[in-house]
């Protein structure tokens, strides 16, 4: 920007946004951070579309391929196979196929016309069937054309790429990878966001009532954020949510799919609100002195309009930050819970299990233990530069002007 | 001065009694208990001899009186038996308290050491690509998961390139001499300091950078300049000074994740410090165990802060105690 | 981008590339150990060494190093002596049946071996035995196990000879003699501390001496004693010159506790371990290392033996679904646990057909006497539309009730073996429409509250690890189904109630006769797989990894550790280690 453009800036009143805005922006380094969140937020999104662009998907396995190196080519499992040839099967009346495929002699050897598609597709190897396939397209009758173009094109899905490699269940890393970012980034999301709320009525009560409330919410306060954090995530996680939430409406959390991601949110939530609280109640305790809310007292406004007019607003900025800065924390206790064994549970995938049941293997299958890791470290690296900037660009002090 | 440090000392006290009973809760809320424990190791072991051992080990009274049980006899100065070594509790935590401190020390130590330079230099240079080079490992430091670094060093340092031990307190010997003690012992601390103290080193240098630049902005310093001292008094006597208010909070207050933020490290280097110790306990609901590590540690947050409120005083003559 | 950060990159570069380099060579196996000291390491925690109260599995590997008991199992499930000098049974005379008119009991001759002693020179006699009994059977002490001495009436020692004595029993079964788990505290140390702190609870357990001075070399039996205890941290044994049996070839053993299973690998390549006992590396990781000790020819040798731990599924036959005896066999004929193995295992944790393993006396595999399930997808489709499953759209079975046919699935967090199982299952089961949960609670959970109460909702997964030649009573009997009225006791925890298995497992204790015990046991497991309350998945190997040169080692394959024959393990030196080499060559 040159002088005379920022000059010009100058002369025109800017709005106050539009100020944190370029301040935000100065920050390269927060800028590249909040896009590569956004690009994770993407694929996060965007999930279940890449699962079914690729074909791949993180909870099928291929036992006898576990542990392949990154940019293997593999062959779905002849289980993966017969339970398509099983659907394939049920979704319409494929007897027409079958009798001219049975016609064909294409095994050499001979089978019940109910196991014929069975043995095709575990005895050949996928591509080549699809070649057989392919010839005997120009013979097939009418009625047959479309099964077997079907089936066809369903043989030729059998085999799958992967990029990044399998796991301990030949399952493919990247889409795991991906599926973990969901995981990942919801709980941190989630957790910084109710934990944000929690501080912000905490704060807000203990800073502008004062006295006693404040006295008892701060040693409160104060007395959680003595407690070895990890250690009480540690007991708290092996609590039975079963044995808290049975009976009652939240019963469904037990029973859902993913209680385990559910459970760690509240967990987390429960022990990540303190630093929130203390930073709205500090500066609630500066604003509440001021002139502006003093008049409004003077005017006789409510103690609801005053918080929500007046005190609120000011209170945002630093939030914003504490909690941008809480996603980040969240993401990593949830690594560090789940490699301790005691956060989600598979088959779901996160960062941290992933990482969890790659750590014994780490001299065999090195990436699977150094990807998850450097996952979370490029998140939450991400994420403290936002909030890093996002500080700078509140920071009265370091307005430009 | 002394009526505040009182008044603060038995709000304190008071903090510590309630927390104790909040964590004794806690734990009894974890399904199973020690008995249970054995049921996995041995399944011979019968129904009735289970409920046998838990009314011989008090376990089927209600909470409040086994809390109270506890409670008397740590105030007679017992403090209890670990039912997981079957071993009085100061017997098996004495030795971890010291390695823990050991470590903790060592770390807290080196991340000073390296963290206070940088934070300086960053802050005197700012906005330079040494400025930048810096924050990226300081924001490293604060992102990585700890129980990756702690992999990632054992891979690199102890199986490619053999230069540490992938574990262990010490090496396991008695005709060593102490020198040669000495330097086993530190060989043995290096990869856990190393990884210990990179996730402390960003928090110092993000602290001592921040300090130090609102130290600089400050008018004194430009007075310093107008009255020609020379640079390093100016940084050292007058900015630095300063500075190091922000910074001895933050250190008395990373105390509170000495416990917390050792157990991995300490899991991953199989070291036998009191953060392992804790886990273990808790995992094996081996209450004495827990609940005392749980007192110390939250005793020496709350005597961290305390002490931290105090040294503000000395550092600025402005804050008084009324 | 800067010259200076171009160099940085440069450097980068450099440093990875000379790593790569260098790598190779620095990975060239270390020395061999020698005779003079052997590294063990350990996963597990382990407590003090009493052997009464001792509850850990870590602990009963180590103790056999430094006590040993009445009798043992060797290597090949053989009964054998150990502290006895023979083993009394009714056909060699040494045990008779006594009656009373009203009940009838047994009673037997046990001898100590002459040259027995403790590790201070004190003979170890029938009195160490009756002490132990006596200190077994105090309420205030808390024995994990309290049927070893409840099982015993009276210890009656012969007055002239105190290595000589007779056991009076409470009950006549055949099974009197099996004392493995019956170890002798010595009398000359811990009577005192027991008469003082006899009516404390748990006053004798803290003021042990093997709590207050573990070091003691009276306290030790074994070929080794103990000269350093650091709990959470390491043991250190040496040779124990009172020993009576052959002395033990390795100087000193260290045992170092290193819990995490990545960890402890690392160390064993960096050379700070020799050696991984059974209680270290997971399986997937010890077949992991098997193919690299091949690979890349490192001075290791990894063993796997299957055991005597059956892994297996409970099916709650509360459960609605599960009640129909076609929906609980269509589950078993829809796993491949063949494919399991071979996949997962590399064929090296053999399928199970029922609840005995192979290596018991008592196994058949006989399809005329019980019910083999051979995988079949199309068998248990047939079964389940039998049963009115009928597919939907979705890939699911549905009744007509419009449910799901859906199962928990749950078992220990943590355990990553069988959370792999789990997992395979799972998609195994979807292959015939059952949509299976997943749900898993810490171990302690698990066996403290969700099966001890029978509240897992389906299916559980667990392994049972028992002796040969078990009565499988508290897991078959309708007596042995956990309930609120007997207080939760019994492992029965499918709930299965068969009224003919009752009367067997009574007569099983009963059965003086082999022939009518092998009938007796055979006809319970034909029950057993015929009404699958259980489906049986496979038999847990045990593993470990030991180094090249070491000989004399062998995993027994059940519950007493292979640290039972320490003596005999011998490390070899370089010259003798290439003869044997050589030796195995030759055709």
């Amino acid at each position: 920007m040159t002088d005379a453009a920022l000059r010009q800036r100058e002369l025109e009143a800017q709005p106050m946004w539009r100020i944190l805005l370029d301040q935000f922006l100065e920050h390269r380094m927060a800028v590249a951070g909040f896009g590569v969140i956004m690009l994770f937020l993407a694929i996060a999104l965007l999930a279940p579309v890449i699962s079914a662009v690729t074909g791949l998907d993180p909870d099928r396995q291929n036992v006898f391929n576990r542990y392949q190196s990154p940019g293997s080519h593999l062959d779905l499992s002849t289980h993966e196979r017969e339970l398509r040839v099983q659907a394939f099967l049920r979704q319409a009346d494929r007897s027409a196929l079958v009798d001219f495929l049975a016609a064909r002699d294409l095994l050499e050897f001979t089978v019940d016309e109910e196991d014929l598609l069975y043995e095709l597709v575990t005895d050949y190897e996928p591509l080549a069937l699809a070649e057989q396939l392919d010839g005997l397209m120009a013979a097939v009758p009418d009625q047959a054309r479309e099964p077997l173009r079907d089936f066809r094109n369903m043989v030729a899905d059998f085999r799958s790429f992967h990029l990044l490699g399998t796991d301990e269940l030949g399952r493919d890393v990247l889409i795991r990878l991906i599926y973990g970012t969901r995981v990942s980034v919801t709980v941190g999301l989630l957790v910084a966001l109710v934990a944000g709320l929690i501080g912000l009525l905490v704060g807000s009560l203990a800073g502008y009532y004062g006295g006693r409330t404040d006295a008892i919410l701060m040693r409160f306060t104060d007395a959680l954020l003595s407690l070895p954090i990890l250690v009480v995530l540690i007991v708290v996680s092996a609590i039975d949510l079963g044995k808290v939430f049975g009976g009652t409406p939240l019963a469904f959390i037990v029973e859902s799919r993913h209680e385990s991601v559910i459970k760690m949110i509240l967990i987390l939530c429960l022990f990540s609100w303190m630093q929130a609280a203390r930073l709205v109640r500090g500066s609630i305790l500066s604003i509440k002195e001021q002139e502006f809310v003093l008049a409004a007292r003077v005017l006789g406004a409510k103690d609801r309009t005053i918080i929500g007019a007046h005190i609120v607003p000011n209170v945002i900025a630093p939030l914003l930050v504490a909690v941008t800065l809480g996603i980040g924390n969240a993401i990593l206790f949830e690594a560090a819970l789940s490699f301790l064994g005691l956060g989600i549970q598979p088959p779901t995938p996160s960062w941290g299990n992933m990482l969890n049941n790659a750590q014994e293997m780490v001299q065999h299958a090195p990436t699977l233990a150094i990807l998850p890791g450097l996952l979370i470290l490029f998140t939450v690296i991400s994420f403290n530069y936002v909030g890093d900037g996002l500080r700078d660009a509140i920071d009265p002090k370091s307005i430009r002007r | 001065m002394t009526a505040y440090i009182l008044r603060r000392l038995l709000q304190t006290v008071v903090v510590i009694l309630l927390l104790s009973y909040f964590c004794y809760l806690l734990m009894t809320l974890m399904p199973g208990d020690p008995v249970d424990e054995m049921i996995m190791a041995n399944p011979e072991i019968t129904s009735a001899d289970i409920d046998r051992l838990r009314a011989l080990h008090g376990l089927d009274q209600p909470v409040w009186v086994r809390y109270w049980n506890w409670a008397s006899s740590i105030a007679t100065g017992d403090l209890g038996y670990s039912r997981t070594y079957r071993v009085p509790v100061t017997e098996i935590l004495g030795p971890r308290l010291l390695n823990t401190f050991i470590l903790a020390g060592a770390a807290l130590l080196v991340a000073l050491i390296v963290a206070i330079p940088l934070g300086v230099w960053a802050a005197l240079r700012k906005n330079s690509t040494a400025d930048y080079v810096i924050n990226l490992f300081a924001f490293a430091g604060i992102s990585v998961p700890s129980f990756w670094i702690a992999i990632v060093l054992i891979l690199v340092f102890a199986v490619y390139i053999p230069l540490f031990p992938a574990g262990g307190t010490g090496s396991i010997a008695f005709d060593m001499t102490p020198w040669e003690a000495f330097v086993d012992r530190l060989k043995f601390l290096v990869l856990p300091v190393l990884s210990l103290s990179f996730l402390s080193i960003g928090t110092y240098v993000r602290y001592t950078r921040a300090a130090m630049l609102e130290a600089m902005g400050n008018d004194y310093i430009r007075t310093a300049r107008a009255k020609g001292l020379s640079w390093p008094r100016i940084y050292l006597m007058h900015g630095f000074r300063n500075a190091l208010i922000p910074l001895i909070t933050i250190t008395a207050l990373s105390f509170s994740t000495l416990f917390s933020g050792a157990i991995i490290t300490e899991t991953v280097f199989a070291y036998q410090g009191v953060g392992q110790l804790v886990f273990e306990s808790i995992q094996s609901n081996d209450f004495n165990v827990a609940m005392i590590a749980f007192m110390i540690s939250v005793s020496m947050v709350l005597l961290m802060n305390l002490i931290a409120d105090l040294l503000y005083g000395v550092a600025d003559p402005r804050i008084s105690y009324a | 981008m800067s010259t200076r950060a171009l160099l940085f990159v440069a450097l980068i570069v450099l440093v990875i590339g000379a790593l790569a380099y260098v790598r190779p060579q620095l990975m060239r196996p270390g020395e061999l150990p020698t005779n003079a000291e052997l590294k063990i390491g350990i996963t597990q925690e382990f407590e003090n060494l009493n052997p009464i109260v001792m509850s850990m599995v870590a602990t009963t590997y180590v103790y056999r190093m430094v006590g040993r008991s009445l009798i043992q199992l060797d290597e090949d499930s053989q009964w054998l002596p150990q502290l006895a000098t023979e083993i009394p049974t009714l056909e060699n005379g040494l045990a008779r049946r006594v009656s009373d008119g009203e009940r009838e009991w047994i009673e037997a001759e046990w001898e100590i071996h002459p040259d027995a002693s403790w590790g201070d020179g004190e003979p170890l006699t029938c009195r160490d035995f009756r002490f132990s009994w006596e200190v077994g059977l105090s309420p205030n002490v808390g024995v994990p196990n309290i049927e070893i001495y409840r099982q015993i009436a009276d210890i009656h020692i012969d007055p002239e000879n105190p290595k000589h004595c007779t056991f009076e029993y409470r009950e006549a079964r055949w099974n009197f003699n099996r004392h493995h788990l019956f170890y002798p505290l010595p009398e000359h140390l811990e009577r005192p501390v027991f008469e003082r702190y006899a009516d404390q609870p748990e006053g004798y357990e803290q003021h042990s001496n093997y709590t207050r001075d573990p070091t003691n070399p009276g306290l030790y039996s074994g070929p080794y004693r103990i000269v350093n205890l650091g709990l959470g941290s390491h043991i250190i044994l040496e040779r124990n010159p009172h020993f009576y049996g052959d002395a033990a070839h390795i100087d000193r053993i260290v045992i170092m506790l290193i819990p995490n299973t990545g960890t402890l690998e690392a160390n064993l390549r960096a050379g700070s371990i020799d050696m991984v006992s059974q209680l270290g590396m997971t399986f997937d990781q010890s077949l992991a290392f098997a193919n690299r000790v091949e690979a890349q020819d490192l001075p290791f040798r990894v063993n796997f033996q299957p055991g005597l731990t059956y892994e297996h599924l409970d099916l709650n036959l509360d459960n609605p679904f599960l009640k129909d005896i076609r929906v609980r066999r269509a589950l078993v004929y829809a796993i491949d646990r063949e494919g399991l193995t071979d996949a997962l295992f590399d064929g090296l944790q053999p399928p199970a057909l029922h609840n005995l393993a192979p290596t018991d006396p008592w196994y058949t595999e006989d399809p005329e006497r019980i019910v083999i399930y051979r995988h079949s997808r199309r068998q248990a489709n047939r079964l389940l539309d039998e049963a009115g499953w009928a597919w939907r759209d979705d890939g699911y079975r549905y009744n007509e009730d419009g449910e799901r046919l859906r199962l928990r699935l749950m078992t220990t967090a943590g355990n990553k073996v069988r959370e792999l199982v789990q997992i395979y299952l799972q998609d195994q089961w979807r292959g015939i429409g059952v949509d299976v949960r997943i749900q898993n609670d810490p171990g302690r959970v698990f066996f403290g509250q969700t099966m001890r109460r029978r509240e897992f909702g389906g299916v559980a997964m667990y392994a049972w690890s028992s002796s040969p030649e078990n009565n499988p009573r508290s897991m078959v009997s309708s007596e042995a189904i956990p309930s609120e009225e007997n207080g939760w006791s019994g492992q029965n925890y499918p709930g299965w109630s068969n009224t003919r298995v009752d009367e067997l497992v009574d007569e099983l204790d009963r059965a003086f006769d082999e022939q009518a015990r092998l009938d007796l046991i055979h006809e319970i497991l034909w029950h057993y797989t015929s009404e699958v309350p259980v489906i049986p998945l496979y038999y847990r190997s045990e593993t470990s990894v030991t180094p090249i040169n070491l000989t004399g080692y062998r995993i027994p394959g059940h519950q007493i550790s292979a640290a039972n024959h320490v003596e005999r393990w011998r490390l070899l030196d370089e010259d003798e280690l290439a003869a044997t080499r050589n030796g195995s060559d030759a055709p």
